[in-house]
């Protein structure tokens, strides 16, 4: 069935379109007057377009929430699936708007087949172009699993994701809760980690679909002028206690491209596994991507959590060539039953994993600290990559040097006598800083290439980056 | 409504930095642990009102406790 529907649904007969209209709400996304639809506007609940972001060739769908609350039936389905077949065949981006109950009940298995060829094309295309989905309303069931098969989930307030609703929650498990409790944005953001982005309101939603996407469809090129003169000293952004915890995002806002009173930064998951900053944004021009530990939360360390965060991110770059950077300040992986238990190894390996085989550009710069497995973890130069770098007074070891000659030295210590115990440990830690400590060792091994000026961080984190070949990697992103 | 927070890792428990009763801002320090050698504020992401804190100096949390409650 193709007819085509051009009567007006009844609640615009006032003049004023319902604002769940597809037609309204990718004219939201897209810049004006760009829109051309694939096909003309239809019954089958789904509307696909062309058009441009930033001035940039996109392909973009909507489920119209006006039909049967935006179910998606074998029609609808297939012009999704059209929709990105022609997104991968002219190497644009894909945007979904969603706000869909799911599979068309009244269709049956039918409607199954064909929200199941919805998902295979997203897998086809994923790795190839970008896919981005915005959650506008209810997106159920199959409705779900659609925006979770994609790159980047963006989540207005009133989004709702989840597999079975609360009614079915309630028969089957006896929980109490609502929808927005069950799958809102605070939910997704902070608990299940399924959305990137959770925005304002929907305008925000669209605003933040358009910027992101003008990071893949508009990478840029590295201009090393814009950086060269910026001699700021970022290292005082430090605490001056190696202890201390501090947030890394506002340095991060900082060493990429940013103004007064923005950045060009784009965090994604902030507010899940936390102790992980990812994000997308400019150096010196370019579209890059960061990874960051962050020692504000859990002291930056690095858990099962954190790791399958980063592997992720750091595949999706790589699957759309864009260059790495990676921040170390890391003071192991988090040691305890709850961890090892929660698949630490085995979810700790995908960001091993996800990084040597990452053949994009990938600059580590260790600001404080690098310990153990984390600091292989981050981009080691035995994982490839392209450059390490370090702080002055950075410290790349197996582990701090306290706790190293606690062990080394441990009989040693016993058989001091109390009261001289302390000094004596204070006295071989001081030795084995002198021996193994700070970032020396590294250096002399070629493990860290280069102690850096803070204040030239910019500048040769750019230049590393443009100077290494480009490259992509292939293969999908699969949504770890 | 009241925010609970938890503990998000196991740690000691260095300081108690605000007191029941306090008025607190989003991303104001609640309490400061100390784990993985490194000091950890546990901070608040609402503001409001401090109406219990569940924790003294010198105690050992594990994940999931309860630390504070802003409401």
């Amino acid at each position: 069935m193709t007819a085509v529907v051009t009567r007006p649904d009844p609640k615009d007969t006032a003049g004023e379109p319902d604002p769940r209209d597809p037609e309204v709400r990718l004219a939201q996304l897209l810049d004006v007057d760009s829109m051309a639809p694939l096909r003309p506007k239809d019954a089958s609940g789904v509307y696909a377009v062309r058009g441009r972001i930033n001035g940039a060739k996109a392909v973009a769908y909507c489920t119209d929430a006006t039909k049967m609350g935006g179910a998606m039936g074998s029609e609808g389905c297939r012009h999704i699936v059209e929709a990105i077949d022609t997104a991968v065949k002219e190497r644009v981006p894909v945007i979904g708007l969603w706000h869909s109950g799911g599979a068309r009940l009244a269709e049956g298995v039918e409607a199954l087949d064909a929200v199941g060829s919805v998902f295979a094309a997203m897998v086809r295309a994923s790795g190839k172009v970008p896919q981005i989905s915005v959650v506008l309303g209810p997106a159920a069931g199959g409705a779900a699993y659609g925006p979770a098969l994609t790159d980047i989930v963006i989540m207005a307030p009133t989004g709702r994701v989840f597999v079975t609703g609360p009614d079915v929650v309630r028969s089957v498990t006896g929980e109490q809760i609502d929808m927005e409790g069950l799958g809102g944005p605070d939910a997704h953001a902070r608990k299940s980690g399924v959305v990137h982005v959770t925005a304002d309101d929907e305008a925000d939603a669209y605003a933040r679909a358009r910027r992101i996407t003008s990071l893949f469809s508009l990478p840029g090129v590295f201009d090393l002028h814009r950086v060269r003169n910026d001699n700021a000293d970022l290292k005082a952004m430090l605490p001056a206690s190696a202890r201390r915890a501090y947030d890394v995002r506002p340095l991060v806002r900082r060493i990429l491209d940013h103004d007064e009173t923005s950045s060009s930064f784009e965090e994604l998951q902030p507010r899940w596994a936390p102790n992980i900053v990812v994000g997308l944004g400019r150096l010196a021009g370019r579209t890059v991507g960061v990874i960051a530990n962050n020692p504000l939360r859990m002291g930056g360390c690095l858990d099962s959590a954190s790791a399958e965060k980063a592997s992720r991110f750091v595949r999706m770059c790589d699957s759309f060539g864009v260059p790495l950077l990676v921040l170390v300040d890391v003071p192991g992986y988090l040691p305890g039953v709850g961890q090892e238990w929660d698949g630490v190894v085995r979810r700790g390996a995908k960001l091993l994993h996800a990084f040597a085989e990452a053949i994009v550009p990938r600059v580590t710069l260790v600001t404080r600290k690098a310990y153990g497995g984390a600091y292989i973890a981050m981009n080691a130069r035995c994982l490839g990559a392209t450059s390490v770098f370090a702080w002055p007074d950075a410290e790349v070891a197996v582990m701090g040097a306290r706790a190293a000659v606690g062990i080394l030295h441990r009989k040693k210590l016993a058989a001091a006598p109390e009261e001289e115990r302390e000094a004596l440990h204070n006295q071989l830690a001081e030795e084995h800083e002198r021996i193994a400590g700070g970032v020396n060792r590294a250096l002399a091994i070629g493990v860290v290439d280069e102690v850096i000026e803070p204040t030239q961080t910019r500048y040769r984190l750019a230049e590393s980056l443009a100077a290494a070949p480009a490259g992509r990697g292939a293969h999908g992103n699969i949504p770890l | 409504m009241a925010e609970e927070i938890h503990a998000e890792m196991v740690a000691n428990v260095l300081q108690v930095v605000v007191a029941e009763g306090d008025e607190v801002r989003r991303d104001d320090t609640l309490v400061l642990l100390e784990s993985m050698k490194m000091e950890i504020p546990v901070i608040t992401e609402v503001g409001g009102v401090v109406a219990k804190v569940a924790v003294q100096p010198g105690q050992v949390v594990q994940r999931g406790d309860l630390i504070a409650v802003v409401e």
